[in-house]
Parts: C-alpha cells; structure tokens; sequence
C-alpha cells in the first residue's frame, strides 16, 4: 500500500520525492520533502485520508542531526493509516501549516512547536500549549536542561532532591539512568 | 455590576434616558481553572454577551507533567506507572495499548488467559469509566442523585481491581507478556453476578436521567457536531460514534482477541434532536456499557486455566524501528507511537490523545451557546485533564 500512496504523491505533487521506508517489524513510513508538506497532505486528503491523528516530532542529535517531523494520517473510510515524515535542520526549523485542511491541526502544531520548536508558517493562533508562554527551552529536545530558575523559584532545590530515589534502587547515584533524567537537570552526570 | 448589562441592539430601546447611558461591552470570565463543570484544572476564557457566550479559549497545561520526556529516561517496564497518570480513570486501557505496542515489536505471544483477564478489566474499566461520566454530567446538569447511583457501582469495579492489582485508579496491573496476577475463580464469579446485577441498573438509570423531560431539555440540540466537524477535528471515540458515523477499533481494526467476541457498535441516532447533539453521546456511552457486558459474560465464559504471563527478555530491547499502534479506550483512540533506537529506553514515546484533539473542538462549539449549555457540552465531550496535558 505505501508504494502505491509514494507514487500517487510523486505523481500528485512536483518535486514532493517520496521516498517508502519500508520496516521489518513495526510500522513503515513515507518520507517526503519538508518544503512541500502543506500539498503532499492535500493530495492525501484528496485521496480519503480524511483524519489527521498525529503532528509528533523526534529530536535526533547524533552523527546527523535533524528534527523529524511525523504526521499520521488516518482514512476512516477504508481504514488505512500512514506516516508521513519530513526532516527539518535544527536550526530555524520551519513548516506550512496544515490548519486549512484539517482544524484538528490547531492544537495539534501547537504542541509540536512547544515541545520541539517547530515554527509553522501561517499557523492562526501560534503560541506554546502546554507549557507557560514566558517557559524557555523546547522540553522534548535532546540537548533540553530544564532553567535552574524559572520566575525567581529555584527548580528542584538541591536539598530537597532525594538522590537514591532516582537510581530505581541502584545504590550508586550515577548509573546511566538517573543521568539522562531530566529531573538531574544535567547537575548530577 | 452596572457595566454587565448589555443592551441587545435589536431589542426597541426604553424611552428612559438612564438606560442610554448604561455601558456596554462583552465580559470576560474565566472558567476554571478549578470549575467542577471543567472536571478537572481546564481552565476556558469565555467572552460573554449576556448569557450568551461570544468566543471561548481554552488554556491547557495545569496538568503537564512532559511524561513523554520522563518516558526517554526509563526503561520500556517503567513507563507502565507513567501511563496510569495520563487517563487515570481509565487507567486499564492505557495500559493496555502501551503493552500491545510493545509486544509488537518484540514479537511476543501473550497467553491466551492473560488475554482474557485483560479484555474483562478494560471492559470493566470502560463501564467505570461511563459511569463516572454518567454521574458528573448529572451533576453538571443539576441532578445530584444520579452521581451517588453511578459511584455506588463503580466501587464494585474498583474494589475488584484492588484485590488483583493492590491499587484502586492506578493500577500497573497489565505488564509487558501479560499480566502481574492471576485472577482467582471467585473474583471471576463476583464479576459474573456483578454485570448481571449491572443490567438492569443501567435500565434504571437510562429511565431516571435519560428519558427524563429537564435532562432532555437540556441536551438535545445543543452542542450539535456534524459529521464533517468530527472528521476535521480528529474526533473519536463516543464523540464520533454520537455523530452517527460507525466507527470502532475494537471492530475495525482488532487488536487482543477483540475479533472472539460478538458485540454491536452503538452509533447515536438523533433520537430526541439532532444528531451529534449532547444527548445522542450520553446515548451511546449508556448503551455502550451493555455492549461492555456482553463482553464480559463472553469473556467469562471463553476464559481457559493456564501462565498469565508470556515469555520476556530480562532487559527488554526493542529492535530498531517505530510503530503506531491505536486501541479504543472510554474517551476515544488513543495512540503511542513509539520509535526505538535498539536501546532499553524508548528514544521517543508520543501519545495521541483523543481528549486533547477533543477539547481544541471547544472554541467551535462555543460561540452562540448559553453558558449553561457550554457547560452541558463540555461535560459531554467527557475530558480527563490527565489525558489532555499529559
């Protein structure tokens, strides 16, 4: 099925280059071009993809580091669901906005820019959604440390932070768990 | 308080001249964030001609915990306890998702008793879910009796979980294979007299609340979602199913051993106003509970002696990959899309919410209603605010 949807959006929208990743286990997707994402979504709907589930992004740091946005569809119709992906650079990532096809997008955007800090262009009412407006920082980023501070409160006072509870009972405080946790806010690796 | 009284343009003005000079202007009140009718920390700006509300806005957040990042920092094991937190009402069925997805991926057969236990704990989940609803929309709307009915049956359910799990709403109960316990033959025949004690209190309780003239009154026709509204704005779930479009995962798409077990889908009708309105969805949730039964009864049947609990990996890694994987819970679908790295944390867990993509309809509904009215619509798009902020 996912070959087939590539090659109606390689048909329907120029230069979308989409691309199926096809899994072994789990769920395959289809990567298409960043740029083109507001069209690529109307040449889904048009083909009864009538739901959007999903607007998820995954930081990813490593030797490429890129910001991959997922938008999941849904055809309630003739249920078939897809992933479609779009890598963005780190820096300034940008997006059309989808709200035009479907309002579900709305808060659905919302979130992935508060989370992630991807900017989606004409987006009605672009503001954070579940975070506070004056909140610093994209929480779901890799390289996110929680502000030490945040409106003159100290966040996680040092002697309030009971160290053994967050090593899931290992007796030493830095194993890698607690390291990576973001209640360590980076002070304990 | 002066300043609240607007004049309606269309209305012939008085021959006083006081009344000219009255100010007028739309007011501003905030709902919540700790408003019982929000059913939880919702907090909704509304603007307000009057009575009638003009724009709302919902403000979310009171609840977030970011459990998504927390997820990145446990292993695949430990995010169980997480997800309890988010729908905390409906605590079965978000561990049931979670544990299915995983699975997926790692390829494991679940035996076929724990598959059973899990499907009569989230139907059993399901009804104390609608029940809770059934009571705080009674109270939304004014009627306080029915709350005491509904909670009175939904301590059985609980009392039920807290002797095989040792938690009454958060329950860590379905694990990764299969379940933590075994159930107890006589914990499966209480059920047994339980839901046959059940149906006829939902009979009841549909001629108390449903079929009577003030709740009828006060919930047909209003908060009206079409069927191209409900698509647009993702709705699933009962909010879709009250809209008339007949849509189930449980029937579409099975997932556990849904596909055993004879059961209809309820889809609202209309009946008292038009269709999609507050009553059409109370409708389907009350009925859906029978259908509930159903289950069970099959379940109690079908259900054989054997291990609750399936072959797992001492550390859990799953291979490199992502999947989506949608199950029906009370409140609508709800989704986890976990990518893996092949490590033993997930490297990035989202979750789709049904009552997220619920609440963003608010603003839509909203304006032209009676405060009131706003009121009996939020109750019935039925949020938890655990699920919505996460």
């Amino acid at each position: 099925m996912h070959d087939q949807w590539a090659s109606l959006i390689n048909s329907k929208v120029n230069g979308a280059n989409a691309t199926v990743n096809s899994a072994e286990v789990g769920d395959s997707s289809i990567s298409v071009e960043a740029s083109k994402i507001k069209e690529v979504c109307q040449a889904l709907k048009d083909n009864s993809f009538n739901v959007l589930q999903v607007i998820t992004g995954t930081d990813y740091v490593d030797e490429n580091p890129h910001i991959e946005v997922s938008y999941i569809l849904a055809d309630f119709i003739n249920n078939h669901e897809v992933i479609l992906k779009a890598n963005l650079p780190r820096e300034n990532p940008e997006l059309d906005s989808v709200v035009e096809l479907w309002k579900s997008a709305n808060f659905l955007e919302r979130e992935c820019f508060d989370m992630l800090g991807v900017v989606f262009k004409d987006h009605p009412d672009h503001r954070r959604i579940l975070c506070p407006q004056d909140w610093e920082g994209f929480p779901l980023r890799k390289d996110y440390v929680a502000a030490k501070e945040y409106n003159g409160m100290e966040v996680y006072p040092e002697d309030k932070l009971n160290l053994e509870d967050q090593g899931f009972g290992v007796k030493t405080s830095a194993n890698s768990i607690s390291n990576k946790s973001p209640m360590n806010n980076g002070r304990y690796s | 308080m002066d300043n609240q009284i607007i004049i309606n343009e269309d209305i012939e003005s008085p021959t006083d001249p006081e009344f000219e000079r009255l100010k007028t202007e739309l007011l501003t009140i905030n709902m919540g964030p700790q408003h019982p009718a929000t059913h939880g920390v919702l907090r909704v700006e509304i603007q307000t001609d009057s009575e009638i509300v003009v724009k709302a806005t919902p403000h979310l957040g009171y609840l977030h915990r970011c459990f998504e990042k927390h997820a990145e920092s446990v292993d695949y094991r430990g995010v169980i306890p997480f997800v309890d937190r988010m729908d905390y009402l409906a605590a079965m069925n978000m561990e049931l998702g979670y544990s299915i997805a995983v699975e997926k991926m790692l390829g494991t057969e679940v035996p076929i008793r724990a598959e059973y236990i899990r499907i009569i704990c989230s139907e059993l989940q399901r009804i104390a879910s609608h029940l809770m609803y059934f009571g705080t929309y009674a109270i939304d709307l004014g009627a306080f009796t029915p709350f005491l009915y509904a909670f009175q049956e939904r301590e059985f359910i609980l009392r039920i979980f807290e002797e095989i799990s040792g938690a009454r709403l958060l329950y860590n109960y379905f694990w990764i294979g299969g379940v933590w316990n075994d159930m107890t033959s006589d914990q499966l025949k209480r059920i047994s007299g339980f839901v046959d004690r059940m149906e006829g209190e939902l009979d009841k309780y549909h001629n108390l609340v449903g079929l009577n003239k003030i709740f009828i009154e006060r919930t047909a026709n209003v908060g009206v979602i079409d069927e191209e509204t409900a698509y647009s704005y993702g709705a699933t779930g009962p909010v879709l199913r009250g809209s008339g479009i007949d849509w189930d995962l449980r029937k579409k798409r099975p997932y556990s051993i849904y596909d055993k077990f004879d059961f209809d889908v309820i889809v609202g009708e209309g009946t008292q106003g038009k269709l999609g309105d507050c009553w059409d969805r109370y409708y389907v949730r009350m009925m859906e509970m029978k259908e509930s039964i159903k289950i069970i009864r099959q379940a109690l049947e079908g259900i054989e002696e054997g291990p609750v609990m399936g072959k797992v990996p001492k550390i859990i890694k799953l291979p490199k990959g992502e999947i989506y994987l949608r199950t029906e819970c009370p409140r609508g679908e709800l989704g986890y899309h976990i990518i893996s790295d092949g490590g033993k944390t997930p490297y990035r867990l989202k979750v789709k919410s049904s009552c997220f993509t619920h609440v963003s309809m608010l603003p839509d509904l909203a304006p032209g209603q009676m405060i009131a009215d706003f009121v009996a619509t939020i109750g019935s798009i039925d949020i938890v605010l655990g699920e919505v902020d996460r």
